[in-house]
């Protein structure tokens, strides 16, 4: 059993598990659904089909960098501009990097990425209108979803990484757990049918957590030349105390 | 010679007028001297600077006579506390060889002179304005007050401008301006008689308000 890595960037994404009618919101990472959505859309399968093995997959996600939060107030119309239809407010993650390690049986996960080199559907990040964009593929790892997703190097833009100029930077992950867990967490998120028309979802338990990697792009403040004046600045009374 | 430190209080409003005119503050460095003591150039003259860092004002001096400036550290320092600290500076001056490296830092009033119009009877200064025309007032002449800036750690002359300001103050009726830079850096000795003439007699114009007091100190290695 092994781990494959994706980075889950776009200008736009969208992860909701609790929303209803007019109100859409986005949860801060991820959502299973979402990405087994996603790995179901690469493979192939209709929205009617059943998910059947993807559901054993295991899948931990860890908060590269947060992005913002953009509140979308949409209006619509009829055809014939007639009846105006619900307004409704849609909430997107902007500017967000996650990295996402799905833990499964190793020829799921190959099928799982050869699907995602050439996906039979249009791969997009929780909503219709958030393609996916950078590289997706982060290659197989060996360990379970916590060493992975402890280990794997930090995803974030450069920018982000140059902006961050600790040498360690501190990640929030969130990862699938056993029920038995006593600090699990429910979630209404694992897809049972994305069948339109009877949508179900059942309970999932996941482990919110804390893993800390290194910043590649930190670099040291570099010692400048002038730090060889005595005690940091210029002192012209040292020259009083040099020995003869 | 005599080079001496003397550390000024910003709390105080008598420091607070000295920092904010170089000519006053001129004034109260010759009256450290007594009127007699005029020395002869070849001796040196009096030069200061003021070094100033976020809490602290140190007034450098250096002087062919001793100074006195309590007059300076009642009004502008700590009296009961600190007063002035004055060190003979020959042996320093003679302890100067040729193949020395020493840290350094002058404030400058780098300028350079020429015509207004084409057809103007006089030339006059004008300040250099940016820091590669200040840095190149200096580069180009090093040689001359007796020392090289040697190449740093990225094939450039190790040299640094800190602080770049335009001062304004009023002298009598008028007002002066100066564009004063402060270089800091590493030099190479090449000539010990000439640094040693450079380091009493001071560098460049503006000596007066400030400007030209080269001061060296020891490179700490690592």
């Amino acid at each position: 059993m092994s781990c494959l890595l994706l980075r889950l960037a776009a200008p736009l994404q969208s992860w909701g598990t609790s929303s209803r009618f007019t109100r859409r919101n986005t949860d801060r990472a991820p959502s299973r659904s979402g990405v087994l959505g996603l790995l179901a859309a690469a493979t192939g399968r209709r929205r009617t089909d059943p998910l059947e093995e993807l559901l054993d997959l295991r899948i931990g996600v860890r908060i590269e960098q947060p992005g913002r939060l953009e509140r979308d107030f949409q209006t619509a119309r009829s055809r014939d501009g007639q009846i105006s239809m619900p307004l409704s407010y849609r909430f997107y993650l902007a500017d967000a990097v996650f990295a996402v390690a799905v833990h499964g049986p190793d020829q799921l996960l190959e099928t799982v990425e050869q699907a995602l080199r050439a996906p039979a559907f249009p791969l997009y990040l929780g909503r219709r209108s958030c393609p996916p964009a950078g590289v997706l593929l982060h290659g197989m790892h060996d360990g379970d979803l916590a060493q992975v997703l402890a280990e794997a190097p930090w995803l974030a833009s450069p920018w982000v990484q140059k902006q961050h100029r600790a040498p360690m930077v501190t990640l929030d992950t969130v990862a699938d757990c056993p029920a038995t867990e006593p600090r699990a967490e429910l979630v209404r998120d694992e897809p049972v049918s994305f069948d339109p028309r009877h949508r179900q979802y059942d309970w999932r338990t996941v482990l919110s957590s804390q893993v800390t990697v290194p910043n590649p792009l930190h670099r040291s403040p570099t010692p400048i030349p002038a730090a060889a004046f005595a005690g940091g600045g210029h002192d012209p009374m040292a020259v009083f105390e040099e020995p003869i | 010679m005599y080079f001496t430190r003397c550390a000024l209080n910003p709390a105080r409003r008598g420091a607070r007028a000295l920092l904010a005119s170089p000519h006053k503050l001129h004034g109260a460095v010759q009256a450290a001297f007594p009127p007699q003591s005029t020395p002869a150039v070849a001796e040196g003259r009096v030069l200061w600077r003021l070094d100033q860092s976020e809490h602290q004002v140190q007034l450098y001096v250096v002087s062919p006579t001793r100074p006195d400036l309590t007059h300076l550290v009642e009004q502008a320092g700590w009296p009961t506390t600190t007063g002035w600290d004055t060190r003979e500076y020959q042996p320093v001056l003679t302890r100067l060889a040729t193949g020395q490296v020493w840290g350094f830092r002058l404030k400058a009033n780098p300028v350079h002179s020429s015509r207004k119009a084409p057809d103007a009877q006089r030339s006059q200064r004008f300040h250099h304005v940016t820091v590669a025309q200040q840095t190149d007032w200096l580069l180009t002449r090093t040689e001359k007050f007796g020392f090289t800036i040697p190449a740093g750690e990225h094939k450039e002359p190790d040299v640094a401008v800190r602080g770049r300001e335009v001062v304004r103050f009023d002298r009598k009726s008028a007002t002066v301006s100066l564009s004063t830079v402060v270089f800091e850096g590493r030099l190479e000795v090449t000539d010990p008689d000439r640094l040693r003439a450079s380091l009493i007699g001071g560098i460049g114009p503006a000596k007066g308000y400030g400007c030209g007091l080269l001061t060296l100190a020891p490179l700490r290695r690592g």
